[in-house]
């Protein structure tokens, strides 16, 4: 109890919460901008962050990372564009909404349920963080592969009507990721290699940029078409109501629940993240949506439940990459791993002898935590009422300023690298026109994502875990998780083709 | 008409003053306090070359009385991408590389030109690398390890970071100095191997020090690389290859940073931030940094600094020929 005064005391105070504060709204505004990510946040205040002490210094650094997560929503609801990976399984039923009017509701519901979702996390960080960290150390080569053919599974779901269509887009994600170098060697593999071999893009496609291309630019391209058409009356926006009824948050506990645990989980798990945690738990909620007999609707229908399981998934990541990142000073991801920079630089090495040593700091970082998702929740929801003006925005005006903030993100991306920028603005314009010309032609992108993401992470650790094994491809049939994965992603595939038997055979 | 021809005379005007400005910045010589200079950092932010940098460049902020240096990540492509990034800069000493024994691996697997274009301005640190396994598994010493391996060809798993970096070349090194008896496999990164290693699914795996201190209650450090103790206290009993019974093995002992410029750089340029960096190097706050994080001091200046850096070039090549790395 001692050091949780302590702790409290390194946090409550005046220059704390002005940090905090300045970290959240930092966070929102990064993470509404197309291609600007949580990581580039934290990284850009670090340098402030030195000069603090250290629990103001990774308060601070919480706020953006937990701002910058929930910010992301903003852009990917009323423009079908998603401000980073966090919001890629937002943007479907988030951007309906805002297509029927409902885009206050859809903001402030992917603000309340990144709420839940950090707090939550922030509770399994703090009760279960030595439970949760052994059981990701039980997550090696074998398991993680195994995690990605569950991942790549979903694509199934996320295809929308035409399933062939969907895996043809995953196929395509897929050998998207292998471009690049060897993730063993070294080696190049990329048409032309001589010749790309010099630029940026001998590491492979960046994700960032492509998304920003697949999603940001394409939409633009689509829209300028329509300019030219008649134009629809704009939708009427009605912004009355921005808390979701408590009785349908309260119907939505199941889907609550699992995308929690799923967000935490898989969170916690190095060299995954938010975006396949988020499409996992859009897929969980569809199944609950399924089996809800009509109380919940189905995500993938413009609905609250479709913004809240990705929501409160992408958020509950943010707890769960600390929890090894504080428990065993393996970061959960790209941003926490930037934290765990922050703090060393502190001279504070983290890992289990932080919980031993400096328990007022480890406490300390719990209730900046608190406070960072709490300002989070309530900067967002003070600007909701105004986000949608945007949409008021006339098209011929709202189209250049995303073009431009498109190409500013993908830009970004590169850091201060100018020739890594100039190329990424290119993968972004190449990746606009691809985007444009499936999505006209009515292939879904989501499966392209999946499959870009998922396909590194599949082959690197297939290959790693069949090393580890001495060669041998029955290490995934020797492993208790492995079975329980390849048994879901079975059953992921065949029960919806048992239930449409049952289906056409009672019509 | 003439409005026009006003204009046009007094934008030209402005242009050409500005131009004049613009030269005389030039010939004030270097430092120009109103520019930046940036230390670019082929790795990640937060990692420890990272780290090292930014520390440094705080102090060498102060030891130029207020020149204003910004450390800047630059990733990708095995530190390839931000060691380009500097050779495609101007060599006016506005943009130095954050480099060492990385770049060195990186120039040899052909991925940039990389030190044959650059210029060793000071050597700094070498953070030696410790060989770790689960303190559950079998083994107490590290001839414990490598007579089982012996035993079992090719059943004991040996992590390393990435086969292109300096822990990929430590353990490649180790396991051709064994007849290749271990099963090195990369991984994507330290978090990657730690929690491998740490989660038994690796059996021994290749460190930096602070990897180890972070989780010195499950790992069992068997061997320093390098030849002297660690200074930091949990570490400091660790015996060095010498004294675990192996003293003929030579092999890089860990990560090597350096500063480096782009060849062409002016030598009084090279000299200023030499000598802006020595004393970077020796203030209290570098130095207490170094030592909480077991860095074993290696400062070198200009000339002293290629001859080090030579001598990490020698121990690379043969290491990198036979993993196959080679490519120069």
């Amino acid at each position: 109890m001692d050091a949780f005064m302590q702790g409290l005391d390194m946090v409550l105070n005046m220059s704390t919460m002005l940090w905090c504060t300045f970290g959240s709204i930092l966070g929102i505004i990064l993470g509404a901008l197309p291609g600007l990510t949580a990581t580039m946040g934290i990284a850009l205040v670090m340098p402030i962050s030195f000069q603090l002490p250290a629990a103001t210094g990774i308060g601070m650094l919480l706020a953006v990372y937990c701002g910058a997560v929930c910010g992301a929503s903003i852009p990917a609801i009323l423009l079908g564009i998603p401000g980073n990976p966090n919001a890629i399984a937002t943007v479907e039923d988030g951007h309906l909404m805002t297509k029927k009017g409902l885009a206050g509701q859809a903001l402030g519901g992917a603000v309340v349920a990144s709420f839940i979702g950090g707090m939550g996390s922030l509770v399994c960080l703090i009760f279960f963080s030595p439970l949760i960290a052994k059981l990701t150390l039980a997550f090696g080569p074998a398991e993680k592969t195994t995690l990605a053919l569950v991942g790549l599974v979903i694509i199934a779901s996320v295809s929308g009507k035409n399933i062939l269509k969907g895996l043809l887009m995953g196929a395509f994600g897929m050998a998207l990721a292998f471009l690049g170098t060897d993730p063993f060697s070294g080696q190049l593999r990329i048409p032309f290699s001589s010749f790309f071999a010099h630029t940026p893009l001998s590491k492979g496609l960046d994700l960032t940029a492509t998304l920003i291309g697949l999603y940001g630019v394409s939409q633009v391209f689509a829209e300028i078409v329509n300019l030219t058409k008649q134009q629809a009356a704009p939708v009427s926006t009605k912004i009355e109501k921005i808390f979701p009824p408590f009785k349908k948050v309260r119907q939505m506990w199941k889907i609550i629940l699992s995308s929690l645990g799923i967000g935490t989980v898989i969170g916690a798990i190095p060299g995954t993240g938010a975006s396949i945690a988020v499409f996992m738990a859009r897929n969980a909620a569809q199944g609950i949506c399924a089996s809800s007999k009509g109380k919940l609707e189905q995500p993938g229908t413009g609905c609250l439940e479709g913004v809240f399981a990705p929501e409160v998934a992408n958020n509950a990541v943010t707890g769960g990459a600390l929890i090894p990142a504080l428990a065993l000073g393996i970061p959960g991801d790209a941003a926490t791993a930037v934290l765990i920079g922050a703090l060393m630089i502190k001279g504070v090495t983290p890992g289990f002898q932080l919980f031993q040593q400096n328990m007022p700091l480890v406490y300390g970082i719990f209730i900046a935590m608190f406070f960072a998702n709490i300002m989070m929740a309530v900067y967002q929801l003070a600007g909701v009422r105004i986000y949608p003006k945007v949409l008021k925005i006339s098209q011929k005006i709202l189209l250049p300023v995303v073009l431009i903030l498109s190409y500013i993100g993908s830009y970004a991306v590169a850091g201060q690298s100018i020739s890594s920028g100039i190329y990424y603005m290119g993968i972004a314009l190449v990746m606009g026109f691809v985007g444009y010309v499936l999505k006209k032609d009515g292939y879904p992108i989501a499966p392209i994502v999946l499959g870009l993401i998922l396909g590194g992470m599949f082959e690197e650790n297939f290959r790693r875990a069949v090393k580890l094994a001495g060669g041998s491809y029955f290490t995934f049939f020797t492993k208790p998780i492995c079975w329980i994965f390849i048994l879901i992603a079975v059953a992921v595939v065949v029960v919806p083709i048992v239930k449409n038997r049952k289906n056409g055979a009672n019509a | 008409m003439t409005i026009v021809r006003r204009l046009v005379a007094v934008m030209l005007i402005i242009t050409a003053a500005t131009g004049l400005f613009a030269m005389g910045a030039e010939e004030m010589g270097y430092p120009d306090p109103e520019k930046t200079i940036t230390i670019i950092c082929p790795q990640a932010a937060g990692g420890s070359t990272d780290l090292i940098f930014r520390t440094l460049a705080e102090e060498m902020k102060n030891a130029s009385g207020g020149q204003n240096f910004i450390v800047s990540n630059v990733t990708g492509a095995g530190t390839a991408t931000g060691t380009n990034d500097v050779l495609n800069a101007d060599a006016d000493g506005y943009t130095l590389l954050a480099g060492g024994t990385h770049t060195i691996a990186a120039t040899m697997q052909g991925l940039t030109d990389g030190y044959k274009n650059m210029d060793y301005v000071v050597g700094l640190n070498l953070d030696p690398f410790i060989i770790a396994v689960r303190n559950d598994k079998p083994w107490q010493t590290f001839e414990d390890l490598v007579e089982a391996a012996k035993a079992a060809p090719g059943e004991i798993s040996f992590g390393n970071a990435g086969m292109g970096g300096a822990t990929g070349v430590a353990c490649v090194g180790i396991n051709l100095a064994f007849d290749k008896v271990f099963n090195v496999t990369p991984f994507n990164g330290g978090a990657d191997l730690i929690a491998s290693v740490l989660g038994g699914h690796c059996d021994a795996g290749v460190f930096s020090q602070s990897e180890v201190v972070a989780n010195i209650d499950s790992f069992r450090p068997l061997v320093i690389l390098g030849d002297a103790h660690s200074t930091i206290e949990q570490l400091s009993d660790v015996p060095t290859l010498a004294e675990a019974g192996y003293p003929d093995i030579k092999v890089p002992g860990g990560s090597y940073r350096s500063i480096m410029v782009k060849s062409g750089t002016p030598a009084e340029v090279e000299q200023w931030i030499a000598d802006v960096a020595e004393e970077a190097f020796n203030s209290e706050t570098f130095q207490e940094f170094q030592a909480a994080n077991g860095m074993i001091p290696q400062f070198s200046k200009l000339e002293e600094a290629k001859a080090d850096h030579e001598e990490y070039i020698a121990q690379y090549e043969p290491i990198l020929k036979e993993a196959g790395l080679y490519n120069m």
